[in-house]
C-alpha cells in the first residue's frame, strides 16, 4: 500500500500562502531565465535565427525547469509543511511532462535553425550536431533518458511496473541532468562568454543538489544514528491490517503532529530497498511510535524485532486545524489510522464516523471506544456493503443524520481515493464549507 | 537482483563509452586560387580554419599581402588579408573570424568561401551578403576594404 496524500487547498491562512510564494517564486526565475537569453542574443535575423532563437530560449528554460523539478521532491521542509507532499508530486509530475515537451523543442529547433544557417540538411546538420559540436552526444543520450522516464511513467505503463522498478528507474534522471550540464556552457551563447551567467547558473545548481544531499540522504542518516529507530515489535489488529511498533530515543524531538507519516525503510531482507510512507496511527511518545498498514504478503508481520529502521520525516499537511471548532473525523478502511491519532489528541469535542466493508474490517475497536469514554467523545461505526445499507451513510443527507450540527465543524476525512472524493462532495452537500475540510486518501 | 545488476553494468559501460567520445569539428582547408570556386564538402585533417590560401608562404615577386583592419562584429572579430599583384585580388586570407561557438565556425565556414568567391570575380570588396551571415559579410568587406583602401593608399604595383 503506498498511501498518497492529497491535503484539502486551505485558501486563507499560511498554508495558502506557501504554495502561492512558490508559483510566484517559479515564475520569477522563469522570467529571469528568459532575460538571460534576451540579454545574450545581439541580433535574430531571417528564419534561421528566429528557429535558433526559439531553440536557445527552449533549452535555457529546460535547463532551469529540471533543476525546480528536482527541488520540488528534495524534501524540504517548509515545502513539505506548507504545500504538502503529494501536490509537490503532482506538480512534479505536470511539470516533467512539460519539461520533456520542452526539451524535444530545443533539440528540433535547434537542428532546424542551424541547418537553415549552415544552409546543409536535417539530417547533416544532426549529425555535424552529435559528433562535432562539444558535449551535445551526452546530451543527446540525457534527451533520451528523459524520453524513456517520461514513457516509463505514463499511467498506462507504470501500472505494469512495481513501485520500486519505477523507482529506481525513475533515478536515471538524475544522471541525465549531470550528462546535460556541459553542453549548456560549452554551446549555449548565454554562458560562452559570461562569466557571471556561468557562475549564477551553476550556483542554481549546486544549490539544488545540495538540498537534495543534505535533505534526503544527510538529514535521514542523522535521524538514523540520533534515535535509533528499530522493530520493537508488531501486532495483528484485523485480518489484513497490522500494527508494527517502532521504537526510538528522544522521539519528541521530530515534532510529529497527529495526521502525519514517516517514510519507512525497514532494514530487512525484501524490505530494505523499499521506502513506503505511512501514517502514525498513535500519538507518538519519547520512545514509541506505531504505524498501522495493510500487510497483504505478511511481510511486516514477520518482521523481527531490532530490526533497524530508517525513517524520514514527519511529512504531511494532513494535521489539526487548532481552530476550537468541534470536529468530525471521517474514516474510511485504513484511513482510520491518521484519524486514530487525531481521535486521541484534537482538542475540545470530537466525533469520530468509522466506515468498514464489514465488522470484521474495523480496526482498533476497543481502543477507539477506551478513548471515547475517557473524552466523552462520540464514535459512530458504519459498517456494511453500501449495496445492502438503506441509505448511503456518506451521502449529505445521512451524513447530516448522523452528526448533529455538523456545518459548525471542522471536517478530516481519510481513506481510499473513491471514499474520500464521496465525503468531501458529501459534506459541503451538507453545509460545511469547503476551507474547512481536510482530507488525504490512500491509493492501494 | 540480477537485473539491477545488469542494469548497472550497462550503464556503466554506457557512460564509459560515452564519456571517451571526443567531439571534433572537420575544419575545412580549401585553397581558393582565381576564379576557382571552393570544392564543398569537408577534408577532416586538417587543423587551421578556412584559409584563402596558406598562411606563410613567401610571395611570388609583385605579390602584395595587405592586412586589413580588424572589424567588430556581435559574433566576434573579423580580419582578412588580401593578396594583391598589378591592382588585381589574387587571394583572401581570414585572419581572424569569430569562433566563440562551434556555430559560429560552422556559419563562417559556409559564409567565407562564397565571399572570397565572390570578390575575386568581383576584384572589389562589394559583395554581396551571404544569407544567414550578415554581420560576418559586413565583417569582412569593412576588413577587406580597408585593405584594399591601404594597398592603393601605398600603390601596389
Amino acid at each position: 500500500m503506498t498511501p498518497r496524500a492529497v491535503p484539502a487547498r486551505i485558501g486563507a491562512g499560511p498554508r495558502g500562502g506557501v504554495g502561492v510564494g512558490m508559483r510566484i517564486g517559479i515564475g520569477v526565475g522563469a522570467a529571469a531565465t528568459a532575460w538571460l537569453w534576451w540579454y545574450s542574443t545581439p541580433a535574430v535575423s531571417g528564419p534561421g535565427g528566429w528557429l535558433s532563437g526559439a531553440g536557445e530560449v527552449c533549452g535555457l528554460e529546460s535547463g532551469y525547469a529540471v533543476v525546480i523539478l528536482v527541488l520540488l521532491m528534495a524534501r524540504i521542509p517548509p515545502l513539505e509543511r506548507g504545500i504538502g507532499a503529494d501536490r509537490l508530486a503532482r506538480w512534479h509530475a505536470m511539470g516533467g511532462r512539460y519539461v520533456i515537451g520542452l526539451i524535444s523543442a530545443h533539440a528540433l529547433l535547434i537542428i532546424w535553425g542551424y541547418a537553415y544557417q549552415a544552409h546543409t540538411g536535417l539530417i547533416s546538420e544532426t549529425g555535424t550536431l552529435l559528433t562535432g559540436y562539444p558535449d551535445v552526444l551526452m546530451a543527446t543520450v540525457a534527451w533520451f533518458l528523459l524520453l524513456g522516464t517520461g514513457l516509463v511513467s505514463a499511467r498506462k505503463v507504470r501500472r505494469r511496473l512495481r513501485y520500486e522498478t519505477w523507482y529506481y528507474l525513475h533515478l536515471y534522471t538524475y544522471l541525465a541532468i549531470a550528462l546535460a550540464f556541459s553542453h549548456q556552457f560549452a554551446n549555449g551563447a548565454a554562458f560562452v562568454a559570461d562569466t557571471a551567467a556561468r557562475f549564477w547558473w551553476s550556483a542554481l545548481y549546486l544549490a539544488v543538489a545540495a538540498a537534495v544531499v543534505w535533505y534526503r540522504i544527510a538529514v535521514p542518516a542523522r535521524a538514523f544514528a540520533r534515535h535509533g529507530f528499530a522493530v520493537a515489535g508488531t501486532r495483528e489488529e484485523s485480518p489484513r491490517a497490522v500494527s508494527v511498533y517502532i521504537r526510538g530515543r528522544r522521539l519528541t524531538e521530530l515534532e510529529a503532529a497527529p495526521g502525519q507519516f514517516f517514510r519507512w525503510r525497514f532494514l530487512t531482507r525484501g524490505l530494505w530497498w523499499q521506502s513506503h510512507p505511512y501514517s502514525l496511527s498513535a500519538v507518538p511518545s519519547d520512545d514509541l511510535m506505531r504505524i498501522t498498514v495493510v500487510d497483504n504478503e505478511g511481510k511486516f508481520a514477520a518482521l523481527p524485532p531490532g530490526t533497524r529502521v530508517i525513517a524520514e520525516g514527519p511529512f504531511g499537511a494532513f494535521t489539526p486545524a487548532r481552530s476550537g471548532r468541534p470536529a468530525l473525523l471521517l474514516a474510511g478502511g485504513v484511513g482510520i489510522a491518521p484519524l486514530r491519532a487525531m481521535f486521541a489528541s484534537l482538542p475540545g469535542e470530537v466525533t469520530l464516523v468509522y466506515r468498514a466493508s464489514s465488522e470484521a474490517d474495523l480496526v482498533f475497536r476497543p481502543e477507539l471506544d477506551a478513548i471515547a469514554a475517557s473524552r466523552h467523545a462520540t464514535v459512530r461505526y458504519v459498517t456494511g456493503a453500501r449495496a445492502d445499507l438503506e441509505e448511503d451513510p456518506l451521502s449529505a443527507d445521512g451524513l447530516r443524520r448522523l452528526v448533529p450540527g455538523l456545518a459548525e465543524m471542522d471536517a478530516y476525512v481519510c481513506g481510499p481515493p473513491g471514499m474520500t472524493e464521496a465525503a468531501v462532495t458529501a459534506l459541503t452537500g451538507a453545509g460545511v464549507p469547503r476551507r474547512r475540510i481536510r482530507f488525504e486518501s490512500f491509493e492501494f | 537482483m540480477r537485473r539491477v545488476i545488469f542494469a548497472i553494468t550497462v550503464t556503466i559501460a554506457g557512460l564509459v563509452a560515452l564519456l571517451s567520445f571526443k567531439s571534433h569539428f572537420p575544419e575545412r582547408a580549401v585553397a581558393a586560387p582565381q576564379g576557382q570556386p571552393p570544392a564543398p564538402g569537408g577534408t577532416p585533417g586538417t587543423t587551421a580554419p578556412f584559409t584563402g590560401a596558406s598562411a606563410g608562404k613567401t610571395l611570388p615577386a609583385g605579390e602584395r599581402a595587405v592586412l586589413g583592419t580588424v572589424a567588430n562584429t556581435i559574433y566576434g572579430p573579423v580580419q582578412v588579408q588580401a593578396v594583391v599583384r598589378s591592382g588585381k585580388i589574387v587571394s583572401v586570407r581570414i585572419v581572424q573570424q569569430p569562433s566563440g561557438t562551434t556555430e559560429d565556425v560552422q556559419i563562417g565556414q559556409y559564409a567565407f568561401p562564397r565571399l572570397v568567391a565572390e570578390t575575386l570575380t568581383a576584384q572589389s570588396a562589394r559583395v554581396d551578403a551571404v544569407s544567414g551571415a550578415t554581420y560576418t559579410s559586413g565583417g569582412y568587406v569593412r576588413s577587406l576594404q580597408s585593405a584594399l583602401d591601404g594597398a592603393a593608399g601605398t600603390g601596389a604595383r
